[in-house]
C-alpha cells in the first residue's frame, strides 16, 4: 500500500440556515494515497463541494480531524493553515477565479508572491508551454477561452509544487472537447506523481481516475 | 510583480471609481490647506501689518478705541480731537522717542472713502523708514503739494506734477511725489503737511491722533500708563489693535469656517463609504488570494496599500491644486472676512502640508483597517461566499 497524502476521520460540516441546521457532511473518513487520482461524483447538494473545500483546508470542519502529508492539522490556526495550503494544496475553481487585470504570466506567478518565493521564470515558462499557453502570456484574460482561463487556474495551482491539486468541477463550464483535454492534462499531471481530487458531475470522465468516490446527503456511499 | 503593482492593477481596474474617489480627496485636502493657510496667514500678516506702521501705540481721544482701531487700519474719522497742549504733555514724558501729530480726514468722491492723512513729514519718514518716493516728499511748511499712495495713484491715474482742486475748498494742490509700493493701507492714502491739512478741512489746531514710538519696547506698558494720566487721552497699543480686529474677524471666520468644516466632514463619510464598499465588493477576489496562499496578513496589506495610494494621491492632487489655486481662495475670503490685510493671506507652510497628508493618511488608515482585519479573519470559503449570497 502506498503512502497517504491526505487522511480525514469523522470529517462533518453542518451549516445554519434560519433556524435549522444543514449537514453537509456526516462523519466521513476518507484517504488518499500519494499519486492517487480520485473522482467524487454526487448530485447536486450532496456535499462534494463541502468535503473538497474541508481537504484543501479552505473551510474548518465542525468536527472530525484532517492529516496532510502526515501532519495533524485540527489544531493549526488560519495562520499555519495558510502555510501549510500554500506548500502542499493546489485549488482550481469552476469559476476559475482569475485576476482581470493580471497577464496569463502574472496570474499564474500570483501565488509566489504571497509564498515570496522568488520567480524563476524558465519554471513559469516550463509551465505555460506544457499547458500550451506560451503564446498567450502577455493576454489578459478576457481575451482567453473558457479552457485556456482553466488552464491558467491549472497552472496558478502548480506554480507552488504542491503534492495535491484539488479541482471543484472544473470542466463545469467548459464544452465537452475542451473537458476532455482538461483531463488529459489531469491525467498527464498524474503520471508524473501528482495526486488529484477532482469533484465532478459527469460520469464519464469521472471514469478516467483510479478511483470513484460517490456521495449523497453528505455520506460516502461507494468507493 | 510585487504588492504595490498589484495593488495598482487594482486600482487601475475600476478607474472611473477611483479617479472620483481621488478627485473627492483631493477636494477635501485642498479645502482643508487653504483653510489651515489662510488662518495662519492671515494672523501672521495682520501682525506683520501692524509692525509695518512703524508705531507703537497712539494716543487717541477719550472714549473712542474702537474708531481708533480701525482708524489706525482703514483711516477713519473720530468725531473728538486732540490739542497741542496735549502733544506737549505728550511729549514731556520720558522714553518716548517719537511722538508725531496726525489729522485724518475722509471724504467721499464718486462713493468711495477718500483718506487724507496730515503729517509732520520728517516724523513719519522716521517712523517708516523704508518709505520710498517718486518725485519728492513735501516740506511742512509747504502748501498746495501732497504725497499720494502707490494704490490710489494708479486707481485714480495720477501723475507726478498733476494738479488736483483738493477739499472743499478747491484748494490747487500739486502731487509731489508717489509712495512707492508699501504692501500696507498706505498705499491708499493721501498725505499732506499736518498745516496744510487743519486748514483745507478748517480743523485748525485741531490733532486725531499722536502717533508714538518708544525708544525700548520693554516699556510700553509703563509709558502707556503714564499717558493714560493726561485727562484728555486714551492709548490703544498694537497689542489691544490686533486684538480687537481679530474679535471682529473671528466671529465672521467661525461662520464660513464651520460652513467649511461641515462640508469636509460630508464628503469625508462620502469618501469612507466609498473606500469601504469597494474593498467589500472584492471579497471574493481576496478570499481566491487566500486560498491560493495569501495570509490573512498579504490580503490586509493590499487593501491597506490600496486604500493609502487613493487618499495619498489624492493628497497630492489636492494640495497641487490648493499651492496653484491659493489666489483665488485669497480672492474669496477677502470678499467674505470684514477685514483683510494687505499682502499675501495664505502661508504656504511645510508643516501645513505634512497636517494634510497625515489627514490622508489617517483617512486611509480609517477606512482600510477595519475591512483589512476583517478580510483577514475571514477563512478562504468564508470569504468567497460573503458576496455571492
Ligand atoms: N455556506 C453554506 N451555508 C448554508 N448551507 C450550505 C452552505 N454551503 C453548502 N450548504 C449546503 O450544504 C449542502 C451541500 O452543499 P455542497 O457541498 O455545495 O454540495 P455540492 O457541491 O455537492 O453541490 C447543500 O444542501 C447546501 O445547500
Ligand atoms: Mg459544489
Amino acid at each position: 500500500m502506498r503512502d497517504t497524502i491526505i487522511a480525514a476521520r469523522g470529517l462533518s460540516k453542518s451549516y445554519r440556515r434560519g433556524s435549522e441546521n444543514v449537514h453537509a457532511l456526516r462523519a466521513t473518513d476518507l484517504s488518499v494515497g500519494k499519486g492517487e487520482f480520485v473522482s467524487i461524483v454526487g448530485p447536486s447538494g450532496s456535499g462534494k463541494s463541502t468535503l473538497l473545500h474541508l481537504l484543501g483546508l479552505l473551510e474548518t470542519p465542525s468536527s472530525g480531524r484532517i492529516s496532510l502529508q502526515g501532519r495533524e492539522t485540527s489544531w493549526l490556526k488560519e495562520r499555519d493553515l495558510v502555510k501549510v495550503r500554500r506548500g502542499s494544496i493546489g485549488f482550481v475553481f469552476q469559476q476559475f477565479l482569475l485576476l482581470p487585470t493580471l497577464t496569463v504570466e502574472e496570474n499564474i506567478e500570483l501565488p509566489l508572491l504571497f509564498s515570496r518565493k522568488s520567480v524563476n521564470k524558465d519554471r513559469i515558462a516550463g509551465i505555460m508551454e506544457m499547458l500550451e499557453l506560451t503564446h498567450r502570456a502577455r493576454h489578459l484574460p478576457h481575451q482567453l477561452s473558457g479552457g485556456e482561463m482553466q488552464r491558467v487556474s491549472i497552472g496558478r495551482a502548480l506554480v507552488n509544487e504542491p503534492g495535491i491539486i484539488m479541482a471543484d468541477e472544473p470542466t463545469g463550464n467548459l464544452d465537452t472537447a475542451t473537458a476532455d483535454k482538461i483531463y488529459s492534462l489531469f491525467k498527464r499531471l498524474n503520471e508524473g506523481g501528482l495526486s488529484l481530487i477532482v469533484v465532478t458531475h459527469n460520469m464519464e470522465l469521472a471514469g478516467r481516475a483510479d478511483r470513484v468516490i460517490r456521495l449523497r446527503d453528505g455520506q460516502i456511499i461507494s468507493d | 510583480m510585487n504588492i504595490f503593482s498589484l495593488a495598482a492593477k487594482n486600482l487601475m481596474r475600476r478607474h472611473v471609481r477611483t479617479g472620483l474617489t481621488v478627485a473627492g480627496v483631493a477636494i477635501a485636502i485642498a479645502v482643508l490647506f487653504s483653510l489651515l493657510s489662510f488662518n495662519a496667514g492671515y494672523e501672521r500678516q495682520l501682525g506683520g501689518e501692524l509692525n509695518s506702521l512703524g508705531i507703537h501705540m497712539l494716543a487717541v481721544p477719550k472714549g473712542c478705541p474702537y474708531e481708533a482701531a480701525s482708524l489706525i487700519i482703514h483711516g477713519g474719522v473720530i468725531p473728538k480731537y486732540l490739542s497741542y497742549s496735549d502733544l506737549e504733555q505728550v511729549r514731556k514724558i520720558d522714553g518716548i522717542e517719537i511722538a508725531s501729530p496726525m489729522l485724518l480726514h475722509q471724504f467721499f468722491k464718486d462713493d468711495k472713502p477718500h483718506i487724507v492723512y496730515g503729517i509732520n513729514i520728517e516724523e513719519q519718514k522716521a517712523l517708516k523708514p523704508w518709505w520710498k518716493v517718486e518725485g519728492r516728499y513735501f516740506r511742512d511748511d509747504e502748501t498746495g503739494a501732497m504725497v499720494v499712495g502707490r494704490s490710489l495713484a494708479e486707481k485714480e491715474n495720477l501723475k507726478v506734477g498733476q494738479v488736483l482742486d483738493f477739499g472743499p475748498g478747491k484748494v490747487p494742490t500739486t502731487i509731489v511725489g508717489i509712495l512707492e509700493r508699501t504692501g500696507n493701507q498706505d498705499d491708499e492714502f493721501h498725505f499732506l503737511p499736518l498745516a496744510a491739512a487743519q486748514h483745507i478741512f478748517g480743523k485748525e489746531g485741531q490733532l486725531t491722533t499722536i502717533a508714538i514710538k518708544v525708544d525700548d519696547i520693554s516699556k510700553i506698558s509703563a509709558i502707556s500708563k503714564k499717558l493714560e494720566q493726561i485727562p484728555d487721552i486714551q492709548v490703544v497699543t498694537m497689542t489691544q489693535v490686533m486684538g480687537t480686529i481679530m474679535n471682529l474677524v473671528g466671529s465672521a471666520q467661525a461662520l464660513l469656517f464651520s460652513v467649511i468644516i461641515i462640508a469636509l466632514f460630508i464628503s469625508a463619510v462620502g469618501i469612507i463609504n466609498t473606500l469601504i464598499m469597494s474593498v467589500n465588493e472584492r471579497t471574493r477576489e481576496f478570499g481566491m488570494m487566500k486560498a491560493v496562499g495569501a495570509s490573512g496578513w498579504d490580503v490586509s496589506r493590499l487593501i491597506v496599500i490600496e486604500t493609502l495610494i487613493i487618499t495619498l494621491a489624492g493628497c497630492a492632487v489636492g494640495l497641487t491644486v490648493a499651492l496653484g489655486g491659493s489666489k483665488l481662495v485669497e480672492g474669496f475670503v477677502r470678499g467674505v472676512i470684514p477685514y483683510s490685510p494687505g499682502g499675501e493671506l495664505i502661508s504656504i507652510d511645510p508643516f501645513l502640508i505634512l497636517v494634510c497628508i497625515g489627514f490622508a493618511l489617517a483617512i486611509g488608515l480609517l477606512c482600510s483597517i477595519y475591512p483589512a482585519i476583517r478580510c483577514a479573519r475571514l477563512t478562504p470559503m468564508e470569504a468567497m461566499r460573503s458576496d455571492l449570497e
